[in-house]
């Protein structure tokens, strides 16, 4: 069973189809960069599998089950563009909460392991609306890897990230994908994605116009994939 | 519905007001619409009320577009209810108001089907459009009960003398048909601008 | 059991984040005594017929504070895209909806218990005399209020009108409530109890906020997910 499955999945705003005929597959242990223009549908796609809306038409399937059920959503892991931790609450407020939002056992002592290992310990009990902007892109993270999740859907995740927010992402993710979990990022850093990714798809106008494994020529020369398949 | 049918619908409905002519000498003709206005808008409440359950279960756009036509309608339907009995109290008592019950709830339950449109133009996006105006109609039917009971409550003499024998019925059918008609014209219109507004995207898209 | 849980860690989130601030209750605080003010400067407040519906105008200045509180409700969650964690987390929206509900509730009712001396000192009313029976009408009024006014703030909290279309949604809806709870308090705030002929609101107002609070419960994960 795949990880992450698209199939047919069509999204109208109205009567546009802002997503048509989408399939995809993820398999567990894999990393899939979903790469396109401003527009394309990646955002659009990505909430769709994260359950943020309902496709039109087609179905979506993590792990076998629906986005929205109860069971999936405590696999799920999502980053998006907004780092979804309040600005009133402290960094180890924040996670506690999310950790007894997720059923964790012991919410308090999983926030704190987190905070360690995105380096923000120190600033524990600080209010996030004194963080700067490096360290709240740190606590999204923290905040998205807190439940141990099988699945990581990331929109757009090195965009505004300083070195070392970007240097703790990348290393949390590599280590997640060695231990057999699943990512699925939207990105336009080429450069970072493609360091990860064992498989790639561009996205065109809400269509896929290419899925496959990442070869080393993407690697080597991140816009290949566009000048090949794309429209340039 | 085809163009001929529609036509149809409103001949028939003047051809019933048409009876009404065999009246005007016997009595005043704000006493003969007032009813049938109102019963009419009850009917588009009920219409909307079922369209909405209908796309919050099939997420099908065609009875979004219906129960924004019906809660037009009925919107105007009521209006012209409401003005209709105002003129009724001035021919009686001299008056432009009065705190009826049966006045001040249709009053309460044209303001709460208002809201309905209000939140419909305040939406942009017309998936999350549609749902939130059809949550809102179940919200603003359950609530007409509520209101027509306190609203009696709390002002029990009623000043409007409603006579049963007035009602026509085929004033009631006639505005029964009227209703359809505005309500089937205004739904074609909906999903007119919703096909035009998906063309607008797809061209801002290429 | 794990939805009443979960019920509450939301409940207790809002009210850390609002008391931190203290933004919300404060500006209804305020807007309460000033519409009080205001209203003793429009009916003569020595008056006996002013004494007899002030429990209406009671209502009124609830109904306006109260909005101001419930503007925040599902506002606060926009910041940092807030609103995406809790739809994303294994929480049911009727679960979210509940704890903003019962946060809300509380900092409305809080903003009224403050009101309320002032408003009887203001009018010199017997408001003690049933304090009991009040309450039960404060908190039922309060209740539907809330659930209202917390389903109008997730419907509109991506609306750019936002802070004027939650009131236009709230009150009409409230109608039959707010209608009950001031026949209600007029009576109870001038120290007579609640008579046979006044006893079909309260049925009416707990009618109300059962019927909502179930229709809520349902709609919200629809509102919220779409």
């Amino acid at each position: 069973m795949d990880a992450v499955a698209v199939d047919g999945v069509w999204k109208f705003y109205g009567d546009y189809p802002a997503l048509r005929d989408i399939r995809l597959e993820a398999a567990a242990g894999t990393c899939l960069a979903l790469i396109g223009r401003n527009g394309a549908g990646k955002t659009t796609l990505l909430r769709i599998v994260a359950g943020f809306s309902r496709p039109g038409r087609g179905q979506v399937r993590i792990f076998g089950g629906q986005p929205r059920d109860t069971e999936t959503r405590r696999k799920l892991g999502f980053i998006g563009h907004g780092i979804s931790v309040y600005d009133e609450l402290s960094a180890l407020e924040n996670l506690t909460l999310y950790g007894k939002l997720y059923g964790l056992p012991d919410p308090r002592r999983a926030a704190r392991e987190w905070l360690e290992r995105t380096g923000l310990a120190r600033v524990a009990d600080g209010l996030v609306r004194e963080f700067s902007r490096g360290m709240r892109q740190r606590l999204a993270v923290a905040r998205a890897f807190l439940h141990e999740p099988q699945v990581l859907l990331l929109d757009e995740p090195f965009t505004a990230l300083d070195d070392k927010a970007i240097a703790v992402l990348q290393r949390l993710l590599r280590e997640a994908l060695a231990s057999g979990k699943t990512v699925v990022m939207s990105t336009h850093q080429l450069r970072e994605a493609l360091e990860l990714a064992t498989h790639v798809a561009l996205l065109t106008r809400g269509q896929v116009a290419f899925h496959g494994p990442s070869t080393p020529e993407m690697v080597a020369d991140p816009g290949y994939v566009y000048a090949r398949y794309g429209e340039g | 519905m085809r163009e001929k049918r529609l036509y149809l619908l409103g001949v028939l409905a003047v051809a019933l007001m048409a009876y009404n002519l065999t009246e005007i000498a016997a009595r005043p003709l704000q006493a003969l619409f007032y009813i049938p206005l109102c019963g009419t808008a009850a009917l588009a409440a009920v219409t909307s009320l079922a369209a909405s359950i209908a796309f919050l279960r099939t997420r099908n756009f065609r009875f979004d577009s219906l129960a924004v036509a019906a809660t037009e309608a009925g919107l105007a339907f009521l209006a012209a209810g409401i003005v209709n009995a105002c003129f009724l109290i001035h021919a009686a008592a001299g008056k432009w108001w009065t705190w009826d019950s049966r006045l001040t709830a249709a009053l309460v339950c044209w303001l709460l089907y208002a809201t309905y449109l209000m939140l419909r133009h305040a939406v942009q996006e017309p998936t999350k459009r549609a749902a939130s105006t059809a949550v809102w109609s179940v919200f603003a039917f359950l609530d007409v009960p509520l209101a027509v009971v306190t609203i009696q409550w709390w002002k029990p003499a009623g000043h409007l003398r409603f006579d049963w024998t007035q009602l026509r019925f085929c004033n009631l059918a006639a505005m029964v048909l009227l209703g359809t008609l505005f309500t089937v014209v205004r739904m074609r219109q909906e999903e007119t601008r919703r096909e035009m507004d998906s063309l607008r995207r797809m061209t801002h898209a290429l | 059991m794990r939805f009443f849980r979960q019920v509450w860690v939301v409940t207790v989130k809002d009210l850390r984040a609002e008391l931190r601030t203290k933004e919300a209750i404060n500006s209804s605080l305020a807007f309460a005594l000033v519409i009080l003010l205001m209203f003793s400067f429009a009916f003569d407040p020595l008056a006996d017929t002013t004494r007899e519906m002030s429990g209406g105008l009671l209502w009124i200045v609830f109904a306006f504070a109260g909005t101001l509180v419930l503007n925040r409700s599902f506002a606060r969650e926009l910041p940092n895209d807030c609103l995406d964690g809790l739809i994303a987390a294994p929480v049911s929206g009727a679960a979210i909806f509940l704890g903003k509900a019962v946060a809300n509730f509380l900092l409305v009712l809080a903003v009224q218990l403050i009101s309320l001396p002032v408003f009887g000192v203001f009018y010199s009313v017997p408001w003690t005399d049933q304090f009991p029976e009040l309450l039960l009408v404060l908190v039922l009024g309060t209740w539907g209020l809330t659930v209202v006014g917390t389903v109008s703030s997730a419907l509109t909290v991506n609306i750019r009108l936002r802070e004027l279309m939650l009131p236009m949604l709230t009150y009409p809806i409230m109608f039959p409530a707010l209608l009950g709870a001031m026949e209600l308090t007029a009576t109870l705030v001038t120290g007579n109890p609640i008579g046979p002929d006044k006893s079909g609101f309260l049925k009416m107002m707990i009618g109300f906020d059962v019927i909502y609070t179930a229709v809520s419960l349902v709609l919200v994960e629809t509102i919220l997910v779409g």
